[in-house]
């Protein structure tokens, strides 16, 4: 009995000295899973290869030390206040089905147990994702759905990193209130009445729907007349009928919110028809695309884009530069708006689990709230990162902002974008009117 | 109680397929006691909504031989029904669902009627056409939320709530889905031995001569169509709590008015068990293939070749769907 009692103390005692000479690390946390859900396949399948290029690259920079790179997540290795966790991300695919895309949250966060989610560029999948975050109490970032009834739902568990398409209209208008004031680089005031009629198409789903009812309120506002205003499948094979309709409209502005494939197809179609407004404009998405560049090529000068990046900000952002720099060895391509606004969200989520010190959702939420990342350590030109907590915007950056941006060939040949609007960081002079095709 | 002996009844079905039967509906009823996943669970739902809408298709596509592309229009009236209520007025599910499947089957009558002095190929092309101007008119309807369309809050209702069916876990759903699934059963096995049944099957051998027998050939299909409708509308009411979140382009798009009739051609039209084979093989083939070799693998668009290979097999191996495979087999084998 005794030696029993002898052996059972021995073995406990080698269990307590076990437990005390194992490094603490081993307790904690090894690696932080965030559920990544973009459009992989379907017509904005090169906006998904986008997203998920920025997306792992500051998964990269985050997971090792890059001293050179003035942000705090390339400074330590993996997540410093977890004990050095490893981010680790799980991609799926929504096809932009909003149905696949809350199947695949509930999958995400029951099967593969992930801390957080970020996603998932389609508004309307973003809608889906998000209400399956809020019921099951897990925080969710999105970088790059714009549509503003996304923040305007009370949801507890969803921030949005990115500015939403009120601002980004508004900035249109700013725009062209400007080209009637003489406040455009290289153009000198123009009339109001050559400007005046307007035409919008924008495909149908929550984003396109939001920024054509958007564009109608700002026209009123700025007075402007909207001649022509509707909607169109993004998925359309054919879209000559719509643009016949926007010819006779004789709009001398035309808006449009579309995605990659129906925003090359759109301007194919206005090239084939003749089309020649004034002024061109797309609402980013698929007029920021690589594919929008590469397949459309020189037709496409004079044609302006909203958006939250473009490489000319590197001459005014060191780190905008570098993290570009790293992204085209990457990809071959420059950082556009879709990449660098995954980027800062995969950054925000660092710096969010940093703060929390933790994987518990409610620690996540609570740091989230508190959050504040300074401009300097951005790569889009925002003045910072800090999440609204009251009033009818819950969980909104506040402290974004957008650019405009124009399609003019240069001296090199090649076709890249010029910023034109905010006018104090305009890198050229706007093209005005638009030469035509 | 002569109808609900004959839907009860199996008794013409060999026993094999009886006995197959049986073990799958208690498999089913059995599946959330033992350990799944939730990515499993939601196959599992999907499967079960794919089925109910191919039983549907099946009563006028598969019995009455009319191609119909045009399922998405109803799948959305119930939707936006069940939605509309709940988020403007309040009003449960249950009273909801009956209400929108009967605006469904007058749709169905207004449409169907017209539309049934057509045939084959011209019948195909005017439900789709018909669908496309439904979602259009719901693109731009602003009671319905137009093209951003609507939303069931996630932070209004107190889940588990029965009466309005919003919950959180999945396993709720799938019960209330398999309940219907049951129920869709036993009525599509009352329906094909009905006499509206009988009828249908002769207008699909041949028309003129159902006609020569006295039947009333366009008045048969227009009221299958209403079945058919009720069906895919039931089903689309419960995808509105389901989701929570419905809009034009993804409720009511020709991709889910293929999808539906696809489903039940693939597992054998005109027949019981098809459209639920159908449903069986396609939803988790699609599913887990994107798993398996999905985003994650990093071989995006591999699994959507392989399914659409799949597709293409089955339908040059037998036209006539994988119960039509079976059949074949069942032939040779006796002789």
């Amino acid at each position: 009995m005794r030696s029993i009692f002898r052996f059972s103390m021995l073995v406990f005692g080698l269990l307590a000295m076990a437990g005390l000479l194992a490094p603490t690390g081993a307790l904690g946390v090894k690696e932080v899973k965030i559920g990544v859900i973009y459009p992989l396949t379907g017509g904005a399948a090169a906006a998904g290869r986008e997203l998920r290029a920025g997306v792992e690259l500051a998964t990269k920079i985050a997971n090792g030390v890059m001293a050179d790179l003035p942000m705090t997540m390339a400074q330590n290795s993996g997540i410093k206040n977890l004990g050095g966790a490893k981010i680790k991300l799980i991609f799926k695919d929504h096809e932009g089905n909003p149905t696949l895309g809350a199947d695949l949250a509930k999958k995400l966060i029951l099967d593969d147990k992930v801390d957080g989610i970020l996603g998932c560029y389609f508004s309307s999948v973003t809608k889906t994702v998000s209400a399956v975050c809020e019921q099951y109490n897990v925080p969710m970032i999105n970088a790059s759905s714009t549509s503003p009834a996304l923040t305007k739902r009370g949801l507890k568990w969803f921030w949005r990193t990115t500015p939403h398409d009120k601002w980004f209209t508004k900035d249109l208008f700013e725009l062209l209130k400007g080209l009637t004031e003489g406040k455009v680089q290289g153009v000198k005031a123009v009339p109001k009445k050559e400007i005046k009629n307007l035409a919008s198409a924008c495909e149908k789903t929550e984003w396109g729907s939001h920024v054509s009812g958007l564009i109608k309120e700002f026209a009123k506002e700025y007075g402007f007349k909207l001649r022509k205003s509707f909607l169109y499948a993004a998925k359309s094979a054919d879209l000559s009928s719509e643009v016949r309709s926007l010819k006779a409209s004789r709009a001398d502005v035309m808006l449009f919110a579309s995605y990659t494939s129906d925003a090359i197809l759109m301007v194919k179609t206005l090239k084939a028809q003749k089309a020649h407004p004034k002024v061109i404009w797309g609402q980013d998405a698929g007029f920021e695309k690589p594919e929008f560049r590469s397949t459309l090529g020189d037709s496409i000068s004079g044609i302006l884009t909203r958006t939250v990046f473009l490489p000319k900000v590197v001459e005014i952002k060191k780190l905008a530069g570098q993290v570009n720099a790293l992204y085209k060895k990457k990809t071959g391509n420059d950082l556009g708006g879709a990449s660098a606004r995954a980027f800062t969200g995969l950054q925000t989520w660092v710096a969010v689990l940093e703060k929390a010190g933790s994987t518990k959702p409610a620690d996540i939420q609570a740091a989230a709230n508190a959050i504040y990342i300074p401009g300097k350590e951005l790569v889009v030109p925002w003045k910072g990162i800090k999440f609204s907590t009251s009033g009818d915007e819950l969980g909104q950056n506040i402290l974004g902002s957008g650019l405009i941006g124009q399609y003019q060939k240069g001296k090199d040949g090649k076709i890249s974008l010029e910023i034109v609007y905010p006018f104090d960081v305009s890198s050229a002079d706007m093209i005005f009117p638009f030469a035509g095709f | 109680m002569e109808t609900i002996r004959n839907a009860l009844d199996f008794s013409d079905f060999p026993r094999l397929d009886l006995t197959v039967a049986g073990a799958v509906s208690i498999a089913f009823v059995v599946f959330p006691l033992f350990p799944h996943s939730a990515f499993a669970m939601a196959t599992m739902i999907q499967f079960l909504m794919f089925s109910l809408y191919g039983m549907g298709w099946n009563t006028i596509g598969g019995y009455g031989g009319q191609v119909d592309l045009g399922k998405a229009q109803y799948v959305g009236i119930g939707a936006y029904t069940t939605a509309v209520m709940l988020i403007r007025w309040d009003v449960p599910f249950w009273v909801s669902m009956p209400i929108g499947m009967c605006l469904a089957v007058g749709w169905s009558f207004i449409i169907g009627y017209p539309l049934f002095r057509l045939k084959g190929h011209y019948f195909a092309i005017a439900t789709i056409a018909s669908t496309l101007v439904l979602k259009d008119i719901f693109e731009v309807w602003g009671f319905v939320g137009a093209a951003r369309g609507l939303e069931i809050s996630p932070i209004k209702y107190n889940p588990p709530d029965f009466l309005r069916l919003i919950f959180r876990d999945d396993i709720y759903y799938f019960y209330t889905i398999l309940g219907f699934f049951f129920l869709g059963i036993f009525y599509i096995n009352w329906f094909r031995k009905s006499r509206l049944g009988f009828q249908l099957r002769s207008i699909k051998d041949n028309e003129d001569v159902a006609r020569s027998l006295g039947i009333n050939v366009h008045w048969a299909k227009v009221k299958t169509y209403a079945i058919a409708t009720a069906f895919v509308s039931m089903v689309g009411s419960f995808h509105a709590c389901y989701i929570k979140s419905i809009e034009p382009e993804d409720t009511m798009s020709l991709d889910i008015s293929i999808l539906i009739a696809l489903m039940a051609m693939l597992g054998g039209a005109g027949s019981l068990w098809g459209p639920i084979i159908g449903a069986g093989i396609l939803i988790p083939l699609k599913s887990y293939l994107k798993e398996w070799l999905g985003a994650q693998a990093g071989l995006v668009g591999i699994d959507l070749i392989i399914y659409a290979g799949i597709i293409m097999l089955i339908s040059a191996f037998e036209p006539r769907g994988i119960w039509g495979i079976v059949e074949k087999i069942r032939r040779r084998t006796r002789s």
